[in-house]
């Protein structure tokens, strides 16, 4: 078969070769785009795909499609950019409701306007959609104090290769009917199903906020401060542990070798409360607080900052909190290093030529309650390196749900952890 | 199950587990017919592991035989989750009920399913630590149980369920498997959630022989605020404008009057009996921001009508308003005979109209009901009260359960918030849920549990997309006299 009548088997409309490198994942390129309505439509046009067998690949804001494995094959883009409402959203129950193709940004916005925020801070939320914060699991900086997209989503719709969309969960914050299976699709990379909407909680906006920095001379010292006071009532709203060079990429430079930074939230007395123990527990681990000056947009910044750039490698290592300090030591002095020290999480970024050494290490390090993955490469880096590392405990059941959800393998083909 | 099946598996399970931990007595077994919910099943044989591995050998020796089998612990269910419907074998954890480990560095522990609630949070009190989820039969129910059922409790507002407290499983399948899944480190860890999708799938996947649980600081002070209203809707709308203003505090449970009167009467906790309404609202924080929040909710609750704002001036006062509520259920013994608990869920802006319907319904149908609830999350409990004896009466209140849990799915909520479907709500379960969701959910069943031996009978409709594996489901029957008898102890 010629490529002209393969490419007129594959459904969808067809694009321009402008649009194909816009939509190219790790080098390969669509054939087709489709621009789904509505979670009904997602399905009608999953079906096709489905007969065919089209490989899908989902696009919404584009900001992680870095992660993962290199797709086996890419017929067509699936985008979600024709669904950006909010369906529903009742301030007082403190609910809303919204369609996959969603900007973060937009939500906030809206949520705000009532006083109100969803405490998930995914990287450029002016891009991220809600449907990729979940498909992708992109909780941002806050998660040690307020969870994860986990904690945060009540409700889904996705639609399915069979052509039927199912609904879990609901709009009220609290219900045990029927399986959960938004935990099942949140970080699934939409391997199972296309998210089409997500019902979420929301929360008041803290009354006060405060950033305090701890200077410190070794890594080590300012993950304790940073554990220290994660394992405390008041905990910080978002403690990150950067080196110089993260540091300088969220817009300050320094003197000094290490930064804690702590944002502090809550009602007023509370902050200024949290505040006073903050410094006191750098101080105590070594560390200075005096001359502040952030930057604006220093937290922003912070946040984008795992978005690496084109030609470096974003590590992730997800470990037990003891386990922080070790992970540090292995990574190498020429990166970019950023540590969550409540959350289990060090992210590295690194010039492509030392990561597949790197991993290598840090894989040691982690042992065998930690993973590290590459959370982003450029796409013939990433041919050389094993992204995912072995496969999870449980990831026989793993691979029978994908069976048994996408039996034909066309949501993002070989994307996901093992293979999947 | 026929008798030589159940001699042979009956000499299997003793060699797994020990000769005087597996029995078939007619007589032993019938303690395990029943959990807190008015339906009653005959399970065949009762095993009693001391281990993972002997759960897992359990279920592949039942799974090699084709017989259901039921995990029971705590048997506090409301809603019929451990009650075996189909026969098989029940297998209980009296004898795996430690607490593994604390480990504070990294805010876990580790515990086996058997444990009771209250005692983990005590055990690790002297480590400044809790466990958040708190059901009101935290004496009784086991974290194995909470997770079968995700269990909530009074203080999910701020905190969460029991699945946002969970971040790794150790779970036997019914292939004789003993597989981990999540652990010690952050839950969103690399491949599919299945730690999250395992809690609250009511033991219909697999049986969890091990839990890590998150810890987490005890809060400084807990503050408690008594509110006085005159009916329940003006009550209903204090709640609103409560979280509206800001503030969002641990609890905010309601009673009525009719249930004042019974706590009251069983627990002398101080409501006043003239009310028509009460709210309890709790605070946690520093000191000093718990007085000022507590001023700010007197204001609100003033403002909204209250009649009187008490604050709980020590914790002996505070301790005396939860008891009350806590006991609430068993208090309604001091009105009717039996009552029947609901457990439904409506968006906050709603509870004034669903307030209103439920008390319509009571107007109708001539039987009183009381609510005592989770109102800061909508999270409803009618209580339903009636006279077993009395012919037509426990099928009377069944029906109004049912247009309650209609009412409840038609304002936008679920039909249970934290007993779980079980065996109770496993067709209301369709006021929610199209045939195409409960279709995606058996399959994901059928992943863990092809041949759906993992308490079957609950969660899926009858007739549903589940097809029956048992054609003779052994004596399934409604507990002949009261179905939950007033003066036992029955928590929500």
């Amino acid at each position: 078969m010629g490529v002209k009548a393969e490419s007129q088997a594959i459904p969808g409309q067809q694009i321009s070769v402008e649009e194909r490198q816009r939509l190219a994942v790790d080098g390969l390129l669509p054939t087709k785009i489709m621009h789904p309505g509505d979670a009904e439509d997602m399905a009608r046009l999953l079906r096709l795909c489905d007969l065919t067998p089209a490989a899908v690949v989902v696009w919404g804001g584009g900001t992680q499609m870095r992660l993962g494995s290199a797709p086996a094959r890419y017929d067509v883009a699936f985008s979600t950019e024709r669904m950006t409402d909010l369906l529903e959203y009742e301030p007082a129950d403190l609910t809303c409701r919204v369609e996959a193709g969603m900007r973060v940004a937009e939500l906030q916005a809206q949520l705000a306007a009532q006083g109100q925020r969803l405490p998930l801070d995914p990287p450029h939320p002016e891009r991220a959609t809600v449907g990729g914060m979940v498909a992708a699991n992109t909780s941002g900086l806050s998660r040690a104090r307020y969870g994860t997209v986990r904690d945060w989503v009540i409700g889904i719709a996705v639609a399915y290769p069979s052509g039927k969309v199912a609904r879990a969960g609901g709009k009220v914050v609290k219900n045990v009917a029927g399986y959960d299976l938004m935990k099942l699709h949140i970080g699934a990379l939409g391997t199972l199903g296309v998210v089409a909407e997500v019902n979420l909680k929301v929360q008041a906006r803290p009354e006060a906020a405060a950033t305090l920095l701890g200077h410190f001379e070794a890594p080590a010292p300012a993950v304790e401060a940073g554990l220290r006071l994660a394992r405390q009532y008041l905990a910080p709203a978002s403690a990150v542990v950067v080196d110089r060079n993260a540091l300088w990429a969220c817009g300050l430079t320094a003197d000094w070798r290490w930064t804690l930074a702590l944002k502090l939230e809550g009602y007023r007395r509370e902050v200024d409360a949290a505040k006073e123990v903050a410094a006191r527990a750098i101080r105590e681990a070594g560390g200075r607080t005096e001359g502040q000056d952030i930057p604006v947009g220093f937290w922003e910044a912070a946040r984008d900052w795992s978005g690496a750039g084109d030609d470096q490698v974003l590590l992730r290592a997800i470990v037990p909190l003891n386990g922080e300090a070790t992970i540090m030591a292995a990574l190498p002095a020429d990166g970019q290093l950023m540590a969550q020290p409540g959350a289990g999480i060090i992210e590295a970024r690194l010039p492509a030529g030392s990561a597949a050494a790197v991993l290598t290490r840090l894989r040691a390090a982690a042992g065998p309650d930690g993973q590290v993955i590459v959370a982003a490469a450029p796409a013939l880096v990433k041919q050389g390196l094993d992204v995912w590392g072995p496969p999870p405990p449980g990831f026989a059941i793993m691979r029978a749900l994908k069976q048994a959800l996408d039996p034909n393998g066309i949501l993002n083909p070989e994307r996901f952890v093992g293979g999947i | 199950m026929d008798l030589a099946t159940r001699d042979r598996l009956g000499r299997r399970l003793k060699n797994i587990v020990g000769e005087p931990f597996a029995f078939s007595d007619a007589y032993e077994v019938r303690l395990y017919q029943y959990d807190a919910s008015p339906e009653t099943a005959l399970p065949d044989i009762v095993v009693i592991p001391g281990s993972a591995h002997e759960v897992a050998q359990v279920l592949k020796a039942c799974a090699d035989e084709n017989v259901p089998v039921t995990a029971r612990s705590g048997a506090s269910s409301l809603a019929g989750g451990t009650v075996p419907v189909e026969g098989g074998v029940i297998v209980t954890f009296a004898r795996m009920d430690r607490l593994l480990e604390i480990d504070t560095e990294n805010l876990r522990a580790v515990v086996e399913p058997g444990m009771v609630n209250i005692a983990l949070s005590q055990a690790l009190k002297p480590h400044g630590f809790y466990y958040v989820p708190d059901p009101s039969s935290q004496g009784a129910c086991t974290i194995g149980g909470n997770v079968g059922t995700n269990a909530g409790g009074p203080h999910t507002l701020i905190y969460g369920v029991t699945v946002n407290h969970v971040t790794g499983l150790e779970v036997a399948l019914s292939s004789g498997e003993l597989v981990q899944v999540g652990g010690r480190k952050a839950a969103e860890a690399t491949g599919y959630d299945l730690t999250g999708l395992l809690v609250g799938s009511e033991g219909t996947m697999g049986v969890v022989t091990k839990i890590w649980v998150k810890l987490t600081p005890i809060p400084p002070v807990s503050k408690t605020l008594l509110a006085v209203y005159p009916d329940v809707a003006t009550a209903s709308n204090a709640v609103s404008a409560v979280v509206g203003g800001g503030i969002l505090p641990a609890a905010i449970e309601m009673m009525d009057h009719l249930s004042i009167q019974a706590v009251e009467a069983a627990s002398h906790a101080g409501y006043p009996l003239d009310a028509g309404a009460v709210l309890l609202l709790e605070v946690d924080s520093i000191p000093d921001v718990a007085d000022e929040l507590v001023e700010r909710m007197d204001a609100i609750c003033r403002q909204q009508g209250a009649t009187e704002v008490r604050v709980a001036k020590n914790e002996a006062e505070r301790q005396a308003l939860w008891k009350g509520r806590k006991g609430a259920f068993s208090a309604m013994g001091r009105l009717s005979p039996d009552f029947y608990v609901m457990d439904g869920v409506v968006p906050r802006t709603k509870l004034p109209q669903t307030m209103e319907a439920i008390a319509g319904i009571s107007e109708r149908t001539g039987f009183k009901i009381c609510n005592v609830f989770h109102a800061g999350d909508g999270n409803l409990h009618p209580l339903v009260l009636f006279d077993a004896f009395k012919a037509g009466q426990y099928e009377a209140v069944l029906a109004i359960g049912d247009e309650i849990l209609k009412l409840c799915a038609e304002a936008g909520g679920s039909v249970t918030g934290e007993h779980g479907i079980g065996l109770e709500k496993r067709e209301n379960i369709r006021y929610i849920f199209s045939e195409d969701d409960l279709e995606v959910m058996d399959r994901i069943r059928r992943v863990f549990d092809p041949h759906a031996l993992m308490n079957p009978g609950k969660l899926f409709p009858a007739n549903g997309p589940r097809p029956s594996t048992s054609a003779h489901p052994a004596g399934h029957a409604r507990r002949q006299a009261a179905p939950v008898t007033a003066g036992e102890d029955v928590w929500v």
